[in-house]
């Protein structure tokens, strides 16, 4: 029964920060009722039995993605009212489209019938007697093996896809370079000179510890300098 | 003497719906009402431990040997007012130290403070401890964001940055773990820690795990979120009064929640020393995390801030790799040696 | 478990880490290297495919045939020539970056993936795997605002087509309760317990898989895509992928929905007139030859689709011989239009190349050469692959696609020979830059194939032959 009225609970949530996730003005709402509707989502697992994936689901979408999305949105500065300059004229054209998906969905869900020769085709049937994480530890893992390596492979083309089309080599800024910096020793960067009482700094010839470095020291006063910022 | 009719209802009563929600609250209350204090006290601990380092007394007037501080402070900052800027959203603004709250008390719910004494001892804990942890960084970034304030912004950015990077590392380190207690159940990982404390095979993930959790809750040496000298207070640059009181307590309650969460994983929890002395319920694991709060102010008296560059070096150019390394070592010697946990 | 079912597949995945690693690691420029390496990587795995043994494995999701062999060795071909008409763009085109080669080669393998696919989910993600690489690709020249728009849209269609395809999937597990084809193809025996909840999922897969192929009405993408990425991509995109989602395509709707033929002849059918129209009527009007060639490979997937829609072995067989041929044709023309370069300025009008035929006899003989093929005009092999088609269509009763099919090829032959026309006899402008080695190879293997097919036909049509029955078992 609690479940019952938890379930129904979260699903209305659910729906309704759906619903405004498209429905609201500011972009940045917008990303937090998303965010509320993961929550809920993963609640919805939670009461499904599956813990594990409602676990996955905050730490990968809440935690990481979602952030990313409102990283985004906030530094960007989406003018809504002209994003929705096109609506009215493209109305008519996504009410069709939604019409038609939805008679499809009427006609899909009208005849449901799951085939006879289907039912003895279950794909994974569940071992009652281990908790979930395990079970999709062992399916993942063994069964599909396959997928899962095909799935990395997918991730790695989306990283070098990132790297390739983003990375630049940015020539001015001053990379820091530690070894460098650690490897030095006051020798290097110091010089103590016994300057004569009352004859002031002028009096030994110098005002700057050392004349113009070499190219490598160089570098790594730079880095070092910037250090300090 | 308590009356044997009491037991019987009390017995009856708690078999109810109604009777197990009470129950929890009190479980709840049990474990609030210490860790608000100790919050209350860890403030005070660090204001005395840096004083020490610094060659100073520290708080020292109210109260004997200023014990009664941090209850100035607490009303002190009840009875400001509560200033929301112009042109900051107010819900959100108001929200985000709620959040934040809110959260550093949430992940208490599955912590075993001693062997079977958790509010909800559930076979993910793990997971679950890492998703409400991840999730702190929404009460700074929409503290930032709602501020509209340019400095509380920019440490909104900064913390948003730092603490996903951290997190990658973090999981890896935690993978490590479980892979040597071969459960997502916290209290069968302090059960596998024994006779051996993780922290001694896996002494180098120990380490990256314990930096992280400095970045995690943004204290010094990886503070650039609030990084005073250069966006003022950073992204709670705008609060006052009780508002960035919950700030304060979330941050506080984060270090005491990240010092348990390393002592369950790498330190055997309630386990004495080497099983020599004997298992005094949470004794040894308040140890413990005293002993790892006294380092993360001893850090934060001794090491200057990172820059924002070296910061994220660290997290995707050495700690990434390491604890990837390290995932793959200590896979590969489990299964050479046949130690992997029997599920 | 036998896991060496996929050691083409695991050796190339793991060449392309190496590969990888050498670009990263070294400081120098790679590019070249890591190509080479790249195509001594296809080679290999071509290797490792034809001595493979055929099976069934990794629980279903993965199985090596004779159509799958054949079909690989095909992506590996046109991927080899794709790989190697980049060498000396990318050159001059300033993108010589070692990613390159390494995407094309992760996009490879998705292919061969989807050659062996034999299970719903294997099928995505090998099909994803190939799109996300050819993504990037098509956005490689990111600093050009053509290619950038190029690789956006092509990545937000392709998007929406795999979105419609999972959808498709989704509906067909819900509806049969399995993914795998053989246990699908069981399922799915009487075709009077069939839901119409699955017929609306089959309809889908095919939408999300005719996107990939570019045949109409998902076609929307192919002229911007092929103009604005860099033109080996456009020459790689218009070949392996084609190839591999073509034999995707046969796959799903010979195997596990061979008992619905019915049901979905009359989709592939609509698409297949629909593509070879547009494909002829769209082209009349470019000027700009990369876009020509888009609307041509429109009206090519139309045609291989008429063999598909006979549902008959020797429809599959066509199908497959029109790729072989298409292969050819398509790689020998791109090389050709690589080699329009002016002063080291890339040219795409097709007024560019008038009095070819007299600055550079060689290349207008190979534009001709494939220009009829393209045509259909015999003894090229871009007839012969009409023929089988053709024919299998009239043999299966479809006499109205045959028809439709001559038709539009006698339209396409107009704009192939207009070609031909300001090569020859178009008064002319400057001299080409000097064609480098790397495209003379490839127009040269592509226009000795396609012009000398028709003296050793056999073998490749045996070939195809024993892959199109491999399918239909």
């Amino acid at each position: 029964m609690i479940s019952a009225v938890l379930f129904y609970v979260f699903a209305a949530i659910l729906l309704v920060s759906a619903a405004m996730v498209v429905s609201s003005r500011n972009p940045v709402h917008s990303v937090l009722f998303l965010i509320l509707a993961f929550f809920n989502a993963a609640a919805l697992f939670l009461l499904a039995g599956a813990e594990f994936l409602a676990m996955i689901l905050v730490i990968v979408y809440v935690g990481a993605v979602a952030v990313l999305f409102l990283f985004v949105v906030m530094m960007l500065d989406i003018n809504f009212a002209e994003l929705r300059s096109g609506y009215q004229r493209y109305l008519p054209v996504g009410l069709a489209v939604g019409a038609v998906l939805l008679t499809e969905l009427a006609i899909v869900l009208g005849g449901w019938k799951v085939s006879p020769e289907a039912v003895t085709l279950r794909l994974s049937p569940r071992a009652a007697e281990l908790h979930n994480t395990l079970q999709l530890g062992r399916l993942i893992y063994t069964d599909y093996i396959f997928l899962f390596q095909a799935a990395g492979l997918v991730l790695l083309v989306a990283m070098i896809g990132a790297i390739v089309l983003t990375l630049r080599d940015r020539t001015k800024s001053r990379h820091q370079n530690i070894a460098h910096q650690i490897a030095r020793t006051p020798a290097d960067t110091l010089e103590l000179v016994d300057v004569p009482s009352r004859a002031g700094v002028a009096s030994i010839g110098i005002l700057r510890p050392k004349p113009a470095p070499q190219p490598e020291q160089a570098e790594a006063s730079t880095g070092h300098a910037e250090g300090h910022h | 003497m308590i009356p044997a009719s009491l037991v019987t209802f009390l017995g009856a009563f708690f078999a109810t719906p109604a009777g197990i929600l009470v129950l929890t609250v009190l479980k709840a209350l049990a474990i609030l009402a210490p860790l608000l204090t100790a919050v209350a006290y860890l403030t005070y601990a660090e204001r005395k431990v840096l004083a020490a380092i610094q060659l100073r007394r520290g708080p020292n007037v109210v109260g004997p040997f200023g014990l009664l501080q941090p209850f100035a402070d607490a009303i002190k900052m009840l009875l400001k007012e509560t200033i929301i800027p112009a042109g900051a959203n107010r819900v959100l603004f108001l929200l985000a130290p709620m959040l934040t709250f809110a959260l550093a008390m949430l992940a208490w719910a599955v912590v075993p403070v001693a062997d079977g004494w958790a509010i909800a001892d559930i076979n993910v804990g793990v997971l679950y401890l890492f998703a409400i942890s991840s999730l702190g960084v929404y009460g700074i970034v929409i503290a930032g964001w709602a501020s509209n304030s340019k400095y509380a912004f920019l440490g909104a950015l900064r913390s948003a940055a730092q603490m996903v990077s951290y997190e990658v590392s973090m999981g890896f380190v935690l993978v490590s773990v479980l892979l040597c207690a071969g459960s997502l159940n916290l209290t069968e990982i302090v059960r596998a820690q024994q006779h051996v404390w993780f922290c001694f095979p896996l002494f180098p993930m120990f380490v990256v795990f314990f930096i992280s959790t400095l970045a995690e809750t943004n204290r010094a040496p990886f503070d650039i979120p609030e990084g005073e000298s250069e966006i003022v207070a950073g992204f709670f640059v705008e609060y006052s009064s009780m508002a960035f009181g919950l700030f304060f307590l979330g941050e506080y309650a984060n270090m005491i929640l990240m010092s348990t969460m390393t002592s369950i994983m790498f330190l055997g929890g309630w386990y004495g020393p080497f099983g020599l002395l004997p298992q005094l319920g949470p004794f040894w694991l308040i140890v413990k995390i005293c002993a790892l709060l006294f380092v993360f102010i001893w850090v934060r008296g001794t090491f200057p801030r990172y820059r924002y560059d070296q910061l994220m070096r660290l997290g995707w150019k050495v700690f990434l790799p390491a604890s990837l390394l390290w995932l793959v070592l200590t896979a590969g010697t489990l299964l050479a040696f046949g130690w992997l946990p029997r599920a | 478990m036998n896991w060496t079912l996929a050691l083409p597949e695991i050796v190339l995945a793991c060449c392309g880490m190496a590969i990888l690693l050498i670009g990263v690691l070294q400081k120098r420029d790679t590019f070249h290297l890591c190509s080479m390496l790249t195509v001594g990587a296809f080679l290999i795995t071509a290797e490792l495919v034809v001595s493979g043994s055929p099976g069934l494995g990794y629980n279903g999701l993965f199985t090596v045939d004779t159509f799958s062999t054949f079909v690989k060795l095909l992506v590996l071909v046109a991927a080899t020539l794709g790989v190697i008409l980049s060498l000396d763009y990318n050159e001059h085109a300033n993108l010589r970056r070692f990613e390159f080669p390494v995407l094309m080669l992760y996009s490879t393998v998705g292919m061969l993936v989807m050659a062996s696919a034999s299970n719903l989910m294997s099928l995505y993600l090998g099909l994803e795997l190939q799109s996300l690489s050819i993504y990037v690709l098509a956005a490689f020249a990111r600093d050009e605002l053509r290619s950038s728009e190029a690789g956006l849209k092509y990545f937000v269609l392709g998007s929406l087509a795999s979105g419609l395809l999972l959808y498709g999937v989704s509906l067909v597990y819900g509806f049969s309760g399995t993914m795998e084809f053989a246990r699908l193809a069981q399922a799915l025996s009487n075709p009077a317990h069939v839901s119409p909840g699955l017929t609306v999922g089959v309809v889908f897969v095919i939408a999300g898989l005719a996107f990939k192929i570019s045949a109409v009405p998902f076609h929307m993408w192919t002229p911007d895509v092929y103009e604005g990425a860099p033109t080996p991509v456009t020459a790689f995109l218009s070949t392996a992928p084609k190839v591999a989602a073509i034999a995707l395509l046969m796959r799903v709707m010979a195997t596990p929905f061979g008992h619905l033929l019915v049901q979905w002849q009359q989709v592939i059918i609509l698409v297949s007139i629909l593509s070879m129209l547009l494909g002829a009527l769209g082209a009349i009007g470019q000027r700009n030859i990369k876009r020509l060639m888009a609307y041509s490979s429109i009206g090519h997937m139309g045609y291989a689709l008429i063999g598909l829609a006979a549902g008959s072995e020797a429809g599959l067989r066509g199908v497959l011989i029109y790729m072989l041929t298409y292969v050819f044709m398509s790689a020998g023309t791109f090389a050709c239009i690589l080699a329009m370069r002016r002063r080291g300025r890339m040219l795409e009008q097709i007024s560019d190349l008038a009095g070819l035929s007299r600055t550079d006899p060689g290349l207008a003989l190979a534009f001709a050469i494939f220009m009829f093929s393209m045509a259909g005009i015999p003894p090229f092999t871009g007839f012969f692959g009409k023929y089988f088609i053709f024919t299998s269509a009239v043999q299966s009763g479809l006499w109205t696609l045959a028809v439709i099919g001559v038709l539009t090829s006698v339209v396409g032959a107009f704009y192939y020979i207009r070609i031909i026309k300001v090569i020859y006899f178009d008064a002319g402008g400057a001299e080409f830059d000097h064609c480098p080695a790397s495209l003379s190879v490839v127009a040269a293997a592509g226009a000795l194939f396609t012009t000398f097919f028709f003296v050793l036909p056999a073998p490749f049509i045996a070939a195809a032959d024993a892959a199109a029955k491999a399918l239909l078992l």
